[in-house]
């Protein structure tokens, strides 16, 4: 058994006005990972490469230690899919879809599906198009899950999605992951969706990975820190990410905890950052 | 492989009720036997691309379990697979309206199919989408309209050309035609795999 589900080396890919640049990412089979950044971040670039929809420049995309190029229907065969738009025929009914993509998978499991099927109450003979957007994806996750993948793969599954369909889908994703050892891989720029339920944080900005950490080395790692503006000179101020003031004092986001308390000592107070926090300050510090 | 190809009839299942009033347009319009044999054999591949040239189905049919020399296979055999079926019920509409038709035009249709195919099935994977559907239109009008004025142009005024070409006999001659747009078929199948290998969606 791999420990690692996905493993890029090296990953290059440029575009006329963007790039991901020699990317190195692993992902750890059996967790939930949560794949944040912002828009135009990269996120769906490298899920494409992930999915074998485009070929990096250089570099090395493994998926439970194989290659494409050699192994690419095992590999497919093994992942499950869920894109943030429709990607099935639009003009037909589940029934048929079902007919057009069960049989390319060795394990589709009919029992299964119709499982899910009755589980998210979908109907059968209504053409995709009519559903809503969160009942796409619930079509979508209901494929996706009726063929045994390890690895479920998703490009923005909570994008347009109502708060309790949102609540629904999260549940259900933790609720997948109890049975077997299954991973999941998921993008979002929701990131309250992930204080729920990740296990590990991907970050990326402009192509870059900033951080891929368990969540709760996040929290050790990552200190938001507030105090008195006259406590910030230009020597206090190297120790942050970003640093915002507020008409209270300063608000300001640290990678390095102990430095800042050696700085201020009990004259500040830090408390655990979210993830929203983390995303704004490295955001606007990679811009100063 | 054959769910690849199965998937046409799946997704076409409204419009392949079109498929009898159409062939029976044709041949109530008194068309060539040869020109009838091509229509049916392109109808069912052609309304295909209308779904495949979507990025949403470039998409999905390669997140599935295939490969995409596969996915190209699957259109060029399902194109065939679908051709036979057409012939066979061409051939019954033929007999049940009493149309008088050769071999020959059988295996003129067949060939014309084949050549059209051969030249349009890398198109939809070169031309960007939308625009498409516009340039195998003016390449279907071309191959169709043009192709016979032209040969028949070439038959009167190369004597030579016609007196080479008719030294073979009619059976050679049909072979070798046949050869020829079944390589131009092979030659286009080879060249859309190349080019589908290197695209990104």
């Amino acid at each position: 058994m791999v420990e690692h589900v996905i493993e890029l080396k090296n990953v290059t890919k440029t575009f006329k006005n963007f790039s991901i640049d020699s990317l190195d990412l692993k992902v750890k089979q059996g967790f939930i990972t949560g794949f944040i950044g912002a828009n135009g971040a990269g996120k769906s670039t490298t899920i494409k490469m992930l999915m074998n929809l485009l070929k990096p420049d250089s570099g090395e995309v493994k998926m439970f230690g194989l290659d494409y190029k050699t192994h690419e229907k095992e590999i497919k065969e093994r992942i499950g899919f869920v894109y943030d738009r429709n990607v099935f025929y639009e003009g037909l009914n589940l029934k048929d879809i079902k007919r057009v993509v069960g049989p390319a998978y060795k394990r589709w499991d009919d029992d299964l599906f119709h499982h899910y099927v009755d589980q998210f109450e979908l109907p059968l003979n209504k053409p995709i198009k009519t559903f809503s957007k969160g009942m796409q994806m619930k079509a979508s996750l209901a494929i996706a899950l009726s063929h045994q993948a390890e690895l479920i793969i998703m490009d923005e599954p909570t994008a347009g999605l109502d708060p309790v369909f949102k609540r629904d889908l999260l549940d259900l994703l933790q609720e997948i992951m109890v049975e077997g050892n299954r991973t999941i891989f998921f993008s979002t720029h929701h990131t309250s969706d992930l204080d729920r339920i990740a296990d590990y944080i991907t970050f990326l900005q402009s192509g870059e990975l900033v951080f891929n950490q368990s969540i709760h080395e996040l929290s050790d790692t990552f200190g938001l820190v507030k105090g008195k503006t006259e406590l910030l000179d230009r020597d206090t101020k190297q120790a942050f990410i970003h640093l915002r003031k507020t008409n209270a004092g300063f608000e300001a986001l640290t990678s390095d905890i102990k430095q800042v308390k050696q700085i201020f000592g009990e004259s500040v107070l830090i408390e655990n950052p979210s993830l929203e926090d983390i995303m704004y300050y490295v955001k606007r510090g990679s811009r100063e | 492989m054959i769910n690849l190809i199965r998937r046409d009839a799946i997704i076409q299942k409204m419009l392949l009720l079109g498929f009898i009033p159409f062939v029976a347009f044709f041949i109530i319009m008194d068309s060539h036997p040869a020109l009838t044999v091509l229509v049916a054999c392109i109808y069912i591949p052609f309304n295909a691309f209308s779904y495949d040239e979507k990025a949403e189905t470039n998409i999905l049919l390669n997140s599935l379990p295939y490969t995409r020399t596969e996915i190209i296979a699957a259109r060029y055999l399902g194109s065939i697979v679908y051709a036979v079926i057409s012939i066979g019920i061409v051939t019954i509409a033929f007999l049940m309206f009493n149309v008088s038709f050769s071999l020959t035009d059988m295996a003129i249709g067949v060939s014309l199919f084949l050549v059209f195919s051969g030249l349009a099935f890398p198109l939809y994977y070169i031309i960007k989408q939308g625009y498409i559907t516009t340039v195998i239109m003016i390449v279907f009008i071309l191959s169709v309209g043009f192709l016979p004025p032209f040969l028949s142009f070439l038959a009167d005024h190369f004597d030579e050309i016609t007196a080479w070409i008719f030294q073979f006999s009619e059976p050679t001659l049909y072979i070798s035609a046949a050869i020829l747009s079944l390589i131009i078929y092979m030659i286009s199948w080879s060249v859309t795999t190349f080019i589908y290998q290197r695209k990104a969606f």
